[in-house]
């Protein structure tokens, strides 16, 4: 039995603003496990971002209660390097910020760039750099805290369509490389399939699991699972699901 | 952007050489204009054609300037007006930059003050003139104070703006990995103000410039303005072009220092 990472009990979450409040999540449930890559998809505006935020520990929830074991990293729609910035520099970021910028958690850092071809990059500015590459780089300086848990917020969404593909085939790589459990949350149903274990679907707003799949694809690697035979069949059901 | 010298095609090596050429003509037209205008002035009042005792000429100016330079009192005027305008320049500066630090970090107190700082901006700060006479005198102090006044507001809005602007997904970003708010402020929203910092430098520039020559119109016994002030009153217009074209060296001089330190530390920023 692995471990429990992520939890999510009865979770409702009421945002207010001047003119109104609005319920983004509403008796939100479901757990995530050690080494899982688990995906969300929904209706656009359906509170995937909240969901994630709540993850992460930047919003409480109304009522309900969300358990984390573990630290956890975020990334984002865009890379958000910051330009000032070297790659490397941008990279120890994290460990500046949690204060662990040890030799030891630097070199681990690096070790990881280099791993994953960044090395003839670390010092040069994001500026320099293409967009796979700069999100390659984001999710290096995710990873750089070793974080328990991976939250993904449509990390592919602003690439053109050739690059996502490639970034995707990257970022799987690399997470499945160091073992990392991770949450997605995306509106591209395909690329729910092609990267996860489990799929969730979530109703509009507020946002509800309203079916929870298990992905039987034997492929791991996303390009591979997007010729396998099963994959059209998942993605018609899904699009059933959040069309139906 | 690789820095590439060598091996360059024939046809990249037409275009530099067209931009080079480009460049030398543009430089080559701002300096012809220039002499130009100069060489217009001096010959209509030398040919009669207009009042070199209303509208001067360059010649006379030059030897104004010669004039205040042998009797010792060019580089005092100088010197009284540059030490206004810069320690007004650096004092409105950094006190501009640190309230608006401290109104970027309590919401409230930004909620509070920002209907003062709006009619504290709109407000003509000449109009502060008498008061500043009665309470700070008629001396360097007053005018130091003029330039002050005038630099401050903008500098606290310009970088309240800038601070403000900081992209929401990086605070998120830093927030997930646990920053406080200092963090933000010294790893993100600091740095990330640098290119409006720069920009605030340079209107400052302007307005430090407003500042002394206003301060010095009012109220002094030296320096530029003074100058200024005292040619138009008793009538010796050389005397008002020659400082006028001094302050008009000065404030360049003053502006590309800005131009430099921006090119010094602001690299890299996404274009």
């Amino acid at each position: 039995m692995k471990k429990e990472i992520l939890r999510f009990s009865d979770v409702t979450y009421i945002y207010h603003t001047k003119r109104d409040e609005t319920t983004a999540a509403e008796g939100l449930s479901f757990t995530v496990k050690e080494g899982e890559f688990v995906s969300f998809i929904g209706p656009s505006g359906c509170g995937k971002t909240t969901l994630l935020s709540l993850a992460a520990g930047l919003l409480s929830p109304t009522s309900g209660l969300v358990t984390r074991s573990g630290s956890c990293g975020y990334m984002l729609q865009k890379d958000e390097l910051f330009p000032w910035r070297t790659i490397e520099k941008n990279i120890r970021l994290p460990l500046e910020i949690k204060k662990q910028d040890t030799p030891e958690n630097r070199m681990r850092a690096l070790g990881l760039a280099e791993k994953y071809g960044l090395k003839e990059f670390l010092q040069s500015y994001p500026s320099q750099l293409s967009g796979g590459m700069r999100q390659r780089a984001a999710l290096i300086r995710t990873l750089a805290t070793d974080p328990d848990l991976l939250l993904l917020d449509e990390p592919f969404s602003a690439l053109d369509y050739q690059t996502r593909l490639n970034v995707t085939e990257d970022v799987a790589s690399i997470i499945r490389g160091e073992g990392k459990t991770a949450v997605l949350i995306t509106h591209d149903i395909s690329e729910a399939i092609s990267l996860s274990d489990r799929i969730l679907v979530l109703t509009a707003r507020p946002a509800r699991v309203a079916h929870e799949h298990r992905v039987d694809l034997t492929e791991k690697d996303p390009l591979k699972r997007r010729k396998e035979a099963g994959f059209s069949l998942w993605f018609d059901r899904l699009w059933k699901e959040l069309n139906g | 952007m690789k820095k590439e010298r060598k091996n360059h095609s024939e046809e990249h090596l037409r275009y530099l050489g067209k931009r080079k050429r480009r460049a030398a003509l543009v430089w080559s037209l701002r300096i012809g204009g220039l002499l130009l205008i100069l060489g217009t002035w001096e010959l209509v009042t030398r040919v009669g054609w207009a009042d070199p005792f209303l509208v001067s000429s360059p010649t006379r100016i030059a030897k104004t300037i010669a004039g205040l330079y042998r009797d010792g009192s060019l580089f005092y005027h100088i010197g009284t007006t540059l030490w206004e305008t810069l320690a007004g320049f650096a004092i409105a500066v950094a006190v501009g930059f640190g309230t608006a630090l401290l109104l970027w970090c309590s919401d409230t107190l930004r909620a509070v003050l920002e209907p003062y700082l709006v009619v504290l901006n709109a407000l003509p700060k000449i109009a502060l003139g008498p008061l500043i006479i009665v309470w700070f005198g008629t001396g360097s102090r007053a005018i130091l104070c003029m330039t002050v006044v005038v630099g401050l507001v903008v500098a606290i809005l310009h970088m309240l703006t800038a601070f403000i602007a900081t992209d929401k997904n990086k605070v998120l970003l830093l927030r997930s990995m646990g920053a406080g708010k200092l963090q933000i402020l010294f790893k993100l929203v600091i740095p990330s103000s640098l290119p409006s910092f720069i920009s605030m430098l340079k209107v400052n520039v302007g307005m430090a410039w407003i500042g002394s020559i206003m301060g010095e119109y009012i109220v002094s016994k030296a320096g530029l303005g003074y100058l200024i002030v005292y040619g138009g009153q008793v009538f010796k217009l050389d005397l008002v072009m020659s400082a006028t074209a001094i302050l008009c060296v000065l404030a360049a001089g003053m502006y590309f220092l800005v131009a430099l330190l921006e090119k010094l530390i602001v690299k890299n920023e996404e274009s």
